[in-house]
């Protein structure tokens, strides 16, 4: 870990302006709304979102700084993971859910492992994994009855 | 249905095998640092859906308080916390371990957490149908107040900063108001899109906020290559007994600690590991030994943390606001059963919360076994499995449990999108429970607050509707003292150190 030199808290205010235009957005999207019933509470909601996005900037400007932690990882894995996640989501309906989930265990596999490949790891870690997609998959699929996606490329 | 027939619903063969389970499951996930309680609840929440809410509930309970206790293997033995709440458990826990009696310190903390769980649910079991009968007298703007001091008190004690946590709070509200209006049918909040109709659905979206940045985190950085040194000498169960009952005033004063922090809506098990710490410490005669391993520190954080499981489902069951984080979660879970927790629970759905704490009660027995058996032999295994198969793992059971939900791809999506966000926000401060509160409290605060208002509009009252009934008021007041009790006690502690230096 390393300290970063005192600094505001960039973020945060980034993060609370941020706030303000989806509270403005909201308030935007309520004029659209014939009943007071459905705008009084999202209009008061997004109204206190925005006065408390205002004061968090404004104290974080009054206040002295801090100083932030950070430690040594990885982006790319990061990244990597999320675009695993909504690949997989994406596909399910096309691959069907066994393969798109099969694929996706295989490649977080991968983002996850630092280890060196040894020759058995290469030869357990997939199989386990399989073991693991279809334990889940006949759990939900055939004992708990969820209709999971069998996938357009294989039922036409 | 009396008390003996709850308890003899609760004892059958059925029941029992999910307790066991459950508290199985728990430990386990538990105790790999890194996954919290409320993550292990969340994932396997799934295979719930299609049982009886009473037996749902106990799988759930067991999950929850053996995830609980499972966070105290690492923290004993590894220094890292399982689970958050396990965080003051290291204080004296690994100094145990380093000296040799790390086996005696998992005794001591399955005692105490047992100890602890079982206070919490008898708490659970006498406090909440008489608060039920009281809040019976709660109308929609009572309500609308509770779930306000809910988010206030989730940001005033999540991360320290109370206006992100409110920020946080309202974003949760306004993601509430997503799809079509229940009284009104107008669209909200949907910006055109299709898949935003059917509104954000409670439980994907907590296994996104909680579960996927976890993940994210957990792959960003290499593996820790955990070893466990020191070779186990036993059980030493008559030893921890000894010691158990020497200090059982701590125990008490902690579990009791527990059971009250676990009734304040988002303050969990690791502020009230803290606070019972620090209470064990400030009370002992020989402070000094407190974090070189002093047994009591060790009893005092784990019967606390397992004490807000009872604790923690005192106002989710009786007022339908989540005591803590896994609260949320299996509140979300009722919902999708079509469960509406609240007063009423207790007097038309006895046969489930009854069943549900007596199972509860027995989950937290069964956790005495269970602990000291995993502890001591399948504990190693599961600590050194390498990230590798754990993280695939937990993304693929995050996949699964998301979609059989609602059997929604877009729920998926929406579960990953949010699970981003979240990790986003969270490297700014912004912490994810206040979100979550503020999504599942939405629909309470937004039909009391719309029934106060038309009411209050027509009889050209606002002030009178929202603050002129005495519950109300009381309600109003402590939102205040939650809002800005935190500012005075800053002021008081400064004036106090400027005092000391003069």
């Amino acid at each position: 870990m390393r300290a970063d030199p005192a600094s505001r808290d960039i973020g945060g205010m980034v993060v609370a302006a941020v706030f303000v235009l989806v509270g403005v957005l909201a308030l935007w999207d309520t004029l659209d709304y014939a009943d007071a019933d459905s705008y009084v509470f999202p209009r008061t909601v997004a109204g206190s979102l925005i006065v408390f996005c205002i004061a968090s900037i404004v104290w974080n400007l009054a206040r002295p700084p801090d100083r932030v932690q950070r430690g040594p990882e990885s982006t790319m894995r990061r990244v990597g993971l999320v675009i695993v996640l909504l690949v997989a989501a994406l596909s399910m309906p096309y691959l069907g859910f066994l393969l798109s989930g099969l694929a996706a265990f295989m490649a977080i596999m991968l983002l996850a492992m630092y280890d060196p490949w040894t020759r058995a790891r290469v030869f357990v870690y997939p199989l386990v994994g399989t073991a693991i997609v279809l334990g889940f998959y006949f759990l939900f699929n055939k004992v708990l009855l969820v209709p999971l996606p069998a996938g357009r490329l294989f039922t036409g | 249905m009396n008390s003996l027939g709850y308890l003899l619903a609760a004892l059958t063969p059925y029941h029992v095998a999910l307790a066991l389970g459950g508290v199985v499951a728990g430990t386990v996930v538990g105790s790999l640092p890194g996954l919290t309680a409320t993550m292990a609840v969340a994932v396997l929440i799934p295979v719930t859906f299609s049982m009886e809410p009473a037996s749902a509930l106990i799988l759930m309970g067991a999950i929850y308080t053996g995830a609980i206790y499972g966070g105290a293997y690492a923290a004993i033995l590894l220094n890292t916390p399982g689970t958050p709440s396990a965080i003051a458990t290291t204080f004296d826990g690994f100094p145990m371990a380093k000296r040799g009696d790390g086996d005696l310190a998992i005794t001591l903390a399955c005692i105490a957490s047992v100890c602890g769980g079982l206070v919490g649910a008898v708490f659970l079991l006498s406090l909440a149908p008489p608060l039920a009968n009281v809040a019976l007298a709660f109308g929609p703007v009572e309500y609308f107040w509770l779930a306000i001091l809910g988010l206030t008190l989730i940001s005033a004690l999540s991360q320290g900063n109370l206006l992100k946590g409110l920020i946080g709070a309202c974003f949760g509200l306004l993601l509430s108001c997503i799809g079509v209006a229940e009284i009104s049918a107008d669209v909200r909040l949907t910006f055109g899109s299709q898949t935003l109709l059917g509104g954000i659905e409670v439980v994907s979206a907590l296994i996104g906020l909680y579960c996927v940045p976890v993940l994210i985190d957990l792959v960003a950085t290499p593996d820790r290559h955990l070893k466990v040194e020191e070779a186990s000498r036993g059980f030493r169960l008559r030893e921890a007994l000894n010691i158990s009952w020497r200090s059982k005033f701590n125990l008490a004063r902690s579990s009791v600690i527990g059971t009250l922090v676990g009734i304040l809506p988002g303050a969990g098990g690791s502020i009230a590991g803290l606070v019972a710490y620090s209470e064990a410490r400030r009370s002992s005669k020989q402070q000094e030994r407190f974090g070189g391993g002093a047994p009591e520190g060790v009893q005092a954080t784990e019967s606390a943390n397992n004490a807000t499981v009872g604790g923690g489902f005192i106002p989710t069951l009786v007022l339908g606001i989540p005591g803590t984080p896994p609260d949320a979660v299996i509140l979300g879970a009722l919902l999708i059963q079509g469960v509406r927790t609240g007063p009423n629970l207790f007097t038309e759905h006895g046969s489930i919360v009854y069943v549900f704490i007596w199972g509860l009660l027995l989950a937290t027995v069964l956790m005495l076994p269970t602990g000291l058996l995993i502890g001591r032999y399948a504990y190693r295994s599961i600590v050194t499995v390498p990230k590798a198969m754990l993280v695939p793992t937990v993304a693929f059971m995050t996949l699964i449990g998301t979609y059989s939900i609602r059997n929604s791809v877009s729920d998926v999506v929406i579960m990953t999108i949010l699970g981003v966000l979240g990790w986003v926000l969270g490297r700014f401060g912004f912490s994810a429970s206040p979100i979550v509160l503020g999504l599942i409290l939405g629909s309470i605060a937004e039909q009391g607050f719309v029934q106060g208002w038309i009411i209050g509009a027509a009889a050209d009252n606002l002030w009178g509707q929202f603050f002129g009934r005495p519950i109300s008021l009381g309600i109003f007041a402590f939102i205040l003292l939650s809002l800005f009790s935190p500012l005075l006690l800053n002021r008081l502690r400064v004036k106090r150190e400027f005092a000391r230096a003069d």
